[in-house]
């Protein structure tokens, strides 16, 4: 019955954001630790390949997350390409930025991949993220659109 | 007919919690459209119950019925499964708040100073 089963469930999130800046400011952004933590987490970021940081989140002891996003720099392109691993609670993931300049401005493209739609505290994870899920249910919903892709 | 209260709104999460509910769908997902008495039989149910479980179903928009002379039968309507196995939507919704943040920040002109990156080559 589960044959089909994982063969469709997604596993990245992709997103695509255009920017009124060139790349070298957004560049910036990303990857300057003062910048980066105003939008997204404090951090200790460095935009060195081999580099290990972590981000301060909020925890959320529920879904196993004690609020420290463990990373390590994989990939750095100067106004180009960042890539991240990206582990937090049981997530082992990637984020991956690509910087495309676009007229005056930046198409930056997100992609955030590596998510195993079989791990039952992932899923648990995204009621704390504000998902509000119930995972048993959604494992049974995979295993029908499973089905239903195929 | 036994009747119990519908609920205010209809929860596809409400109406999939229930694990013959789920049997149900996976039944109609793996042969088709089944009149009610079919389902009855699969499951060794009384049909007043199968028609109740139906009944919460059909009100979450999960089957579709339609009736074919004396008898009634049931689809699989696939839409809010869509919707409701979107796992990786909370996730989403994080990033782009993120990024609406990174816009307000660039539009700041925070990051405006095109220093030139610290040399950080190996």
């Amino acid at each position: 019955m589960t044959e089909a089963r994982g063969a469709d469930a997604r596993t990245s999130i992709h997103v695509d954001e255009l920017l009124g800046h060139p790349p070298a400011v957004v560049w910036r952004a990303l990857t300057e630790p003062d910048l980066l933590a105003r939008w997204l987490m404090p951090n200790d970021f460095a935009p060195v390949a081999g580099h290990e940081f972590t981000f301060r989140a909020v925890p959320l002891p529920d879904a196993g997350f004690d609020g420290v996003v463990r990373c390590r720099v994989l990939d750095v392109e100067p106004a180009r390409l960042l890539r991240i691993r990206w582990r937090g609670g049981r997530l082992d993931t990637t984020v991956t930025w690509r910087l495309v300049p676009e007229g005056r401005g930046t198409r930056l493209l997100l992609d955030h991949e590596g998510f195993d739609p079989d791990d039952e505290i992932q899923r648990r994870a995204l009621r704390g993220f504000g998902g509000g899920w119930r995972g048993h249910v959604v494992a049974r919903l995979r295993e029908l659109l499973d089905a239903l892709a195929v | 007919m036994p009747r119990t209260p519908a609920p205010a709104r209809p929860d596809v999460f409400a109406a999939l919690a229930n694990p013959t509910r789920r049997d149900l769908l996976q039944a109609l997902l793996e042969r088709g459209p089944q009149p009610a008495q079919s389902l009855a039989a699969l499951f060794e149910m009384a049909r007043p119950s199968v028609s109740e479980h139906l009944r919460v179903l059909r009100e979450a928009g999960l089957v579709e019925e339609r009736r074919a002379g004396r008898q009634r039968i049931y689809r699989l309507e696939a839409e809010p499964l869509h919707e409701v196995a979107d796992w990786l939507a909370p996730y989403e919704r994080f990033w782009r708040a993120r990024l609406a943040g990174l816009r307000d920040l660039l539009d700041s002109g925070a990051a405006d100073v095109p220093a030139a990156p610290p040399a950080a080559d190996s």
